[in-house]
């Protein structure tokens, strides 16, 4: 069975198609069969990333049926062991999709004959974005060392966090559970969602507990990208401390990865970074990061 | 998963009930740097009230685990609770305990308990009280009344902090070797407490026969 690692961030510019690229061309050339996603519905690019200019199928091609099968749109690239679906020549309506398209399109993906399946997922907090981490339970969430990027990332966070919650609960019953949160406190869906659970707890302490333990479940990690000299290189760790200290959803800190100027460069000329800078710092710790995944993904099928 | 203004103190530093103040000193800093109002790290998660209450909360337990006396108060009142078991909080009186201890220093600690008995022995002790009868006392009396109360010079020295060598000395009688007459007068007023004599009475006797 695959490895599905969706890869998500609050903000834009924040380097999740720079990241999802470069870690999949990392997993490829250590010999597993990896597949790249571009679910970024709205805005592909993944396809660049990986050096192919003009993709001439994509997923679009699997929801409107055109492809029979998803592994029909998967594209090969110039890296061995490396395939991607892309994005580019989605339909411009495609942006949003409906719940069970997603549903169909993670269903066909978790089937997929790969070792590790990286999605890189759409800017934001659409239910988008939303939903593909939710219905995955784990996830690599990236930000940067910057008050815009942290604060997007929290509130990522915490939508998947109140959406897990809506689908446990199902509709009507998260409704009831809303109104009487809110009734206690006001803040309860906009800044608090923690608060649910919490009076979940208190009035059915049977549904509380199965609801933490599902939460429990996810396993995130965060990425801090461009993290520049005189950044705080601990901040990673200090945001999943918070996560996990207020939220109670264990998530990962996998590395830092230093801001690197060459990455517009490489963007610019549609090479793939680590091959065009094989022993800066960048390139360095992105090997750490995919050494980290691979031994987190061998513990996972250990306890399997 | 607890509120964080539910946890006890020590879960909200996230230290050991027997962390030292080195330990909770450095655990609230890191913290403080967590939550604080210009924090990163916690930057959009807490409203500001919600920040402030986490700090004063944070506050509240450094100051309470920092404080000599507030810590025990508070650990009886966890142990009561049975969050913690009696005898795993951290004790004031570990941080004697250093590498350099050694055993004797452990048998010193015995002497300061029988100090009371060491007088009585002395009071009872007839070869003591003829020697304390003298109108003046040598070092070989000091020895004498040392051995009949089976202390030892190294007991004495690691219990009055003053080096082996000078007691030697005040017992050989050799006063040049030590510092001056002013600590010889300290030396001799410690060595005799030390043993349960009176320190005045030791001291001015042996001093009768050096000349200022």
């Amino acid at each position: 069975m695959a490895h599905i690692w969706p890869i998500g961030g609050g903000k834009g510019g924040t380097g999740k198609s720079f990241l999802t690229g470069n870690i999949g061309i990392l997993l490829a050339k250590q010999g597993f069969k990896t597949l790249l996603v571009d679910a970024d519905l709205g805005a592909p690019n993944l396809h660049t990333i990986v050096g192919l200019a003009n993709p001439p199928l994509s997923l679009s091609d699997f929801l409107s049926k055109r492809a029979a099968t998803l592994q029909e749109t998967v594209l090969e690239v110039a890296i061995p062991n490396l395939f991607l679906i892309s994005g580019a020549r989605n339909r411009l309506d495609i942006a949003n999709l409906a719940h069970d398209q997603k549903t169909k399109v993670l269903h066909a993906i978790s089937r997929l004959d790969y070792d590790y399946i990286l999605m890189d997922l759409g800017t934001g907090t659409s239910f988008n974005t939303i939903d593909f981490f939710t219905l995955s339970d784990s996830g690599i969430f990236v930000c940067t060392p910057e008050p815009t990027s942290i604060e997007n990332i929290y509130r990522l966070i915490r939508s998947v966090y109140v959406r897990k919650i809506r689908q446990v609960l199902k509709i009507h019953r998260f409704r009831s559970l809303a109104t009487e949160a809110e009734a206690r406190n006001q803040d309860a869906i906009i800044q608090s969602p923690e608060y649910l659970l919490e009076v979940l707890k208190d009035i059915h302490p049977e549904e509380g507990r199965i609801l933490e333990d599902t939460l429990k479940a996810f396993q995130f990690k965060l990425v801090v990208n461009q993290m520049r000299r005189q950044d705080n290189p601990k901040i990673g760790a200090l945001i999943c401390k918070i996560i996990e200290r207020h939220l109670g959803l264990k998530i990962q800190f996998l590395g830092n990865v230093s801001y690197d100027e060459n990455v517009h460069e490489a963007v610019c000329r549609k090479e793939p970074f680590i091959d065009q800078y094989r022993y800066s710092q960048a390139t360095l710790e992105l090997k750490a990061l995919v050494k980290g995944i691979v031994g987190i993904t061998e513990e996972q099928t250990v306890a399997l | 998963m607890k509120k964080v203004l539910d946890l006890n103190f020590y879960e909200l530093l996230e230290v050991a009930f027997d962390a030292s103040p080195f330990a909770i000193r450095q655990a609230y800093k890191e913290m403080v740097q967590l939550y604080h109002g210009d924090s990163l790290a916690s930057y959009s998660f807490f409203s500001s009230e919600e920040r402030e209450e986490i700090l004063a909360k944070l506050d509240e337990a450094y100051s309470t685990l920092i404080d000599e006396k507030k810590r025990p108060r508070y650990d009886q009142l966890l142990i009561e609770q049975g969050i913690f078991e009696e005898g795993m909080q951290y004790q004031q009186d570990r941080k004697t305990l250093s590498l350099i201890s050694n055993p004797k220093g452990f048998r010193a600690h015995a002497v300061l308990r029988k100090k009371n008995e060491l007088t009585a022995m002395a009071s009872s002790n007839a070869v003591i009280q003829e020697i304390l009868a003298q109108d003046v006392l040598s070092g070989n009396d000091l020895k004498k009344i040392r051995d009949e109360l089976g202390v030892s010079l190294e007991m004495i020295a690691e219990m009055v902090k003053v080096r082996v060598v000078f007691l030697r000395a005040i017992e050989e009688d050799r006063f040049e070797k030590t510092p001056s007459r002013i600590f010889l007068k300290s030396f001799l007023r410690a060595y005799a407490q030390c043993i349960g004599l009176d320190a005045d009475l030791v001291a001015s006797r042996y001093l009768k026969r050096i000349p200022d």
